[in-house]
């Protein structure tokens, strides 16, 4: 067997995947279709404990309503449960999920989320086909086809995606601006360390966990991972708080970093829209 | 009372043992080909270097997706536990491996005694302590699974609080016994036999492409893929690959040809031709004038003479052509072996038969 027939036979085999993976969500049966996506409440917080770990996130007691028995259901986020609750209140909605008929296995996400038809697998075997026809055309037709194959679509992609980025950056920005400022204070700072066991060397993560009151009386605990200076003696220190009313987890202790940091993405994108065509324009110049 | 739900799986189990061995040589084939293939720049080998440990995943997920599924139904219990020892057993991170015995006591089962290990927070190591209680879950069909919950639930929280619970008597069941030196020697075992497998399927592709390929600093020679070829100032052989032979057409006239090109463009006393195998004797510098131009022969009528030949043999075994020039005149004798004898066949340089004989 040739590089060819290897070829065709992974564009194959990924093709049956894609085709057994959308035949399926249209049934009805992927993993996600089997899900059960239901709305829980955090009833109580409780703070961390200054030196711990912040595996497994804030911890947090949540409720939420059985929908086949109808009962109040109280749980914990105590081992691997689905995303890591990095903000947390009393009262705040979050998203509980676990396959149908095995309640016992519910993972949390951080904001109720809309049931999704299982299309990420099957996408996923159609990028694989679409790798493998570029390389074929690069094998048979000659190297520039790959410039071609990889740039010309995704500078197309990212093009069609600029104005959404550009309308995401004025929604933040608008937000940043719509921030209420209130006071915080550094409760704990968590620190993990890992060691790598090929060289020995020590990796040390340290997370400072700010704690505020929104001015409707609502006290968020949430990590604070950035614009916090000298974070590994940050514990107890008083900071300022700016959040989105509506929403307390989005928060940031810097907002003109905030503002900066958006316009660079937009620059970013639109490089890389740059890059990627002049990868495309090179291939069809060497051919 | 001692649960009796069932017994942990031990490492050295027949199966356990097996999947090992196979694991291993997987690793030790895909690994051996992948790099074989790259080296000698194989197609073939390179895939299969992708493609069996990828299809091994794919079949080992497959076999073990009911044994999941069967696990993952289970509703798993909740239940207060007593600590009866815990013991930190290393570990340089800030969560340390702890080796917790534990009596644990269900509603509406059993209690039991078991040993586990659980990563601990070095900050929160402090909160557990010999005959203090804490909550636990456990599947209820492998009790020796279970671990301590760190956040329980605010009612399970306040019976931890104000609970007694009374010891177990009796050996603990362990979440793991010991791994055995076995199951890693079968394994690396396993590994060995893999890359032996492939070392010794694909040798003329891995061995003699490499030999050849590094051959012009130690010798002067020259290869691809599919031949290898050796010149040395007295003779020169060609060894075709695997699937090829020198009755292919073209084939024994190129492989003359890459021995007498550029500066060999010497003449011959003896050519031989086996199936895959070429080999010319050249004449001494100075008395060249004895020998052939091997590029004379009758490439064409080779085939044929073979195919002559190989009629009244049987079922033909090996052949071999050989062209003699050292008394003067070129000719041809060809001999077939085969189940019913052999059969020689004489023929002059132009391929004309002059005579044949069988035995």
């Amino acid at each position: 067997m040739g590089w060819d027939e290897f070829l065709v036979l992974w564009c194959a085999v990924w093709g049956a995947v894609a085709l057994v993976g959308y035949g399926m969500s249209l049934a009805g049966v992927t993993k996600a279709q089997r899900t059960v996506w239901i709305s829980g409440r955090i009833e109580r917080v409780r703070e961390p404990r200054h030196g711990g770990s912040r595996k497994g996130g804030i911890s947090v007691v949540v409720s939420y309503r059985d929908p086949a028995s109808g009962q109040q259901v109280t749980v914990t986020n105590d081992g691997e449960r689905g995303e890591m609750i990095t903000a947390a209140w009393e009262g705040r909605e979050i998203g509980v999920s676990h396959p149908r008929g095995r309640p016992h296995a519910y993972r949390f996400s951080n904001s109720p989320e809309e049931p999704g038809h299982g299309l990420f697998w099957p996408g996923f075997a159609l990028f694989l086909v679409y790798v493998g026809l570029v390389i074929l055309a690069a094998v048979n037709w000659g190297w520039p086809w790959a410039l071609i194959g990889f740039g010309g679509p995704w500078a197309v992609f990212a093009a069609a995606h600029l104005p959404r980025t550009v309308r995401a950056k004025n929604d933040r920005l608008a937000r940043l601006a719509a921030m209420d400022t209130v006071q915080g204070r550094v409760v704990a700072v968590l620190k993990d360390v890992s060691v790598d066991q090929d060289d020995g060397h020590t990796w040390t993560t340290i997370t400072p966990v700010v704690s505020f009151t929104t001015r409707d009386g609502t006290a968020v605990t949430a990590h604070c991972t950035s614009h916090l200076a000298d974070p590994a003696d940050a514990y107890g220190r008083d900071v300022t708080v700016h959040h989105t009313p509506a929403d307390p987890a989005d928060f940031t202790l810097d907002r003109a970093a905030e503002h900066r940091s958006e316009g660079q993405d937009v620059t970013f994108n639109v490089l890389v829209i740059l890059v990627l065509a002049a990868t495309a324009v090179a291939g069809v110049v060497m051919l | 009372m001692t649960i009796t739900a069932g017994k942990p799986r031990t490492h050295n189990a027949p199966a356990d043992l097996a999947l090992g061995f196979l694991t291993g040589g997987v690793i030790g084939v895909s690994l051996t080909a992948f790099i074989g293939g790259c080296v000698v720049e194989k197609a073939p080998l390179i895939i299969i270097g992708l493609v069996l440990p990828a299809v091994y995943g794919f079949l080992f997920f497959l076999s073990t997706l009911p044994r999941r599924a069967r696990e993952a139904a289970v509703v798993p219990r909740t239940a207060l536990a007593v600590i009866e020892s815990l013991e930190a057993v290393g570990g340089e991170t800030s969560d340390v491996p702890v080796r917790f015995e534990l009596s644990v006591a269900p509603d509406d089962a059993p209690a039991f005694r078991v040993e586990i290990r659980q990563d601990i927070n070095l900050v929160e190591l402090p909160d557990y302590r010999p005959r203090g209680v804490v909550v636990v879950e456990y599947p209820p069909d492998r009790p020796w699974k279970t671990r301590i919950v760190k956040r329980p639930t605010p009612e399970w929280e306040e019976r931890a609080a104000v609970a007694l619970v009374n010891s177990v008597p009796g050996p603990a069941m362990k979440s793991d016994s010991p791994v055995g030196c076995a199951g890693g020697l079968l394994t690396l075992f396993g590994l060995l036999l893999g890359a032996a497998a492939v070392l010794l399927l694909f040798r003329a592709d891995l061995f003699y492409s490499y030999e050849g390929e590094s051959g012009p600093s130690r010798r002067p020679s020259v290869s691809s893929s599919s031949s290898t070829t050796v010149v040395t100032s007295a003779m020169g052989t060609v060894t075709l690959g695997p699937g090829q032979s020198m009755l292919d057409e073209g084939e024994l006239r190129k492989a003359v040809q890459s021995l007498t090109q550029g500066a060999n463009k010497r003449r011959a006393l003896t050519v031989v031709v086996q199936d895959r195998l070429l080999t010319v004797v050249f004449a001494p510098t100075g008395v060249e004038a004895s020998g052939f131009d091997p590029r004379s022969l009758p490439y064409d009528r080779v085939p044929g003479l073979v195919e002559e030949a190989r009629t009244g043999v049987g079922s033909p075994r090996s052949w071999q052509l050989t062209a003699d020039g050292v008394t003067g005149s070129l000719t041809l004798r060809v001999v077939v072996t085969g189940d019913g004898g052999t059969e020689t066949l004489e023929a002059d340089g132009l391929g004309k038969v002059l005579r044949r004989s069988g035995s």
